[in-house]
């Protein structure tokens, strides 16, 4: 059995202690705060979704019934549906991370993922590849 | 189509972060963020972007007309015919065509629009009625792929015309047109005294300068995983006056009999590459950084790799149909942490 010197102790718990501090306002500063997603029907903001209360739902934006989002528990959302040829939009898979976004070109619609509140200096400027 | 807008307010002296996006342009979506004193000034540098990547679309077009316009289409319908006189702006493309398909063995063809055509014509009529997708006949292809030699084009750049002698040859600029698009444009931005500022056209991205906020960090664009597409398994790039481009095949398919048949066309097979799930390469220039995308994609790994090491300055990252990653070996320096 090893025994603590005192001073051992006191480095030790110093070092709990400066790291409950760092991790406390890491998690104040840098804490992951899921995003919002904008939905854009030819350039004009149409809807802003909250990616971040645990939600799941289906829905379609009112200019376009023929094109469903989901958008998932984990702060991830996606098209699922859509009456376009291509299906380049469901192939984009979910998006959950700023920058992220996915288009359906032959409907007009957007979807981008933007921070909740400021930008952080760990959020990306763009995402492609997707 | 141009949407403008404030993301952050930001202290008096700093410049704002506005970004702008657009639909039409290259079948593809444009993504334009840069940092200004003003919004303005922004709009100025978004307008010129957006009108000449217009002007560039237009040109490269080889499935439409325009009115008083000679494009690529109009090159390709008088194929065996006659010499068409053309914008200065086709002469630049098809002499860096030139350029890339020396550098890239011809895996880069800006001539191999015959081939190209019949994979788009099945792809087409597949994604319009997937239950009658069918695959291009190989005897066809292989009749076709007699009518792709490059060199054959005639530019005469005094005269400022193109003539393709071989009345069965077609050009088409699809794997380059956007990347080299993004390059002049990024570059008459710059002219324009644009200090800060990110494009995007379909995922080739251009930056200029670094962030123009207090931070004056480079640009960071993240990969998405083109196998665990949840959104969250990105990595990022680091970007300073740098061209990153990713070409992949999970997006653009057709399915004939089970199997997707994708876009980007081997001409060693005449068939779609099957090495990779995406390639991204990061170079200075955006053009370059398009063509080497599409012709690594076409290259077994150690041919690609001894490609991307012998040019200078210029990375790439592989990611292989079983989700293993290989990079060039200064990839990783632009990761960031």
């Amino acid at each position: 059995m090893k025994f603590f010197r005192r001073t051992d102790i006191i480095v030790i718990i110093s070092i709990l202690a400066v790291s409950a501090v760092s991790w406390g306002i890491h998690q104040y500063f840098f804490a992951e705060d899921k995003g919002k997603a904008e939905i854009y029907y030819y350039s004009k903001l149409v809807e802003t979704v909250d990616l971040s209360n645990g939600d799941e739902r289906k829905f379609s934006i009112p200019q376009d019934e023929n094109v469903t989002l989901q958008v998932y528990r984990d702060g991830s959302i996606a098209f699922i549906e859509s009456d376009c040829k291509d299906r380049v939009c469901i192939h984009a898979g979910k998006l959950k991370t700023t920058g992220q976004f996915a288009a359906c070109l032959p409907n007009g619609i957007v979807v981008k993922i933007v921070p909740h509140k400021e930008r952080d200096e760990d959020d990306v400027d763009l995402v492609i590849g997707n | 189509m141009i949407l403008v807008f404030s993301l952050s307010a930001c202290t008096k002296q700093e410049k704002k972060r506005y970004e702008a996006e657009f639909l039409l342009l290259f079948d593809t979506l444009t993504q334009i963020v840069g940092y200004t004193d003003t919004e303005e000034e922004f709009a100025a540098h978004v307008d010129l972007i957006y009108d000449n990547l217009e002007e560039y679309h237009q040109l490269f077009d080889i499935y439409h007309n325009y009115d008083g316009m000679n494009n690529m289409k109009t090159i390709n319908d008088q194929a065996g015919i006659a010499p068409v006189k053309v914008d200065q702006k086709i002469i630049d493309l098809l002499l860096f065509s030139k350029e890339v398909y020396d550098i890239t063995d011809g895996k880069v063809n800006a001539a191999y629009g015959a081939v190209l055509k019949i994979w788009h014509d099945h792809r087409d009529a597949g994604i319009d009625d997937p239950d009658k997708a069918t695959l291009p006949d190989m005897d066809q292809l292989e009749e076709a792929s007699k009518h792709t030699d490059f060199h054959q084009v005639i530019l005469d750049e005094k005269n400022m015309t193109v003539y393709l002698p071989d009345p069965e040859m077609r050009l088409d600029v699809g794997a380059i047109a956007k990347g080299y698009a993004t390059e002049q444009v990024g570059r008459l931005a710059e002219g324009n005294g644009m200090v800060s500022g990110l494009i995007s056209v379909g995922g080739n991205v251009r930056s200029i300068g670094v962030k123009g906020d207090s931070s004056s960090t480079p640009w960071k664009v993240g990969i998405q995983n083109p196998i665990e597409q949840d959104g969250a398994d990105i990595r990022k790039i680091i970007l300073t006056n740098a061209s990153l481009v990713t070409s992949g095949i999970y997006e653009r398919y057709y399915i004939v009999g089970g199997e997707k048949y994708h876009h980007i066309i081997d001409p060693e097979t005449l068939f779609p590459a099957e090495y990779y799930l995406s390639i991204t390469i990061l170079c200075a220039d955006s053009g370059l950084a398009d063509a080497l995308s599409t012709s690594v994609f076409n290259m077994p790994f150690e041919q690609g790799l001894a490609l991307i090491e012998r040019m200078p300055d210029t990375e790439a990252l592989w990611v292989f149909h079983d989700g293993q990653i290989k990079t060039s070996s200064h990839f990783d320096d632009y990761i960031a942490e």
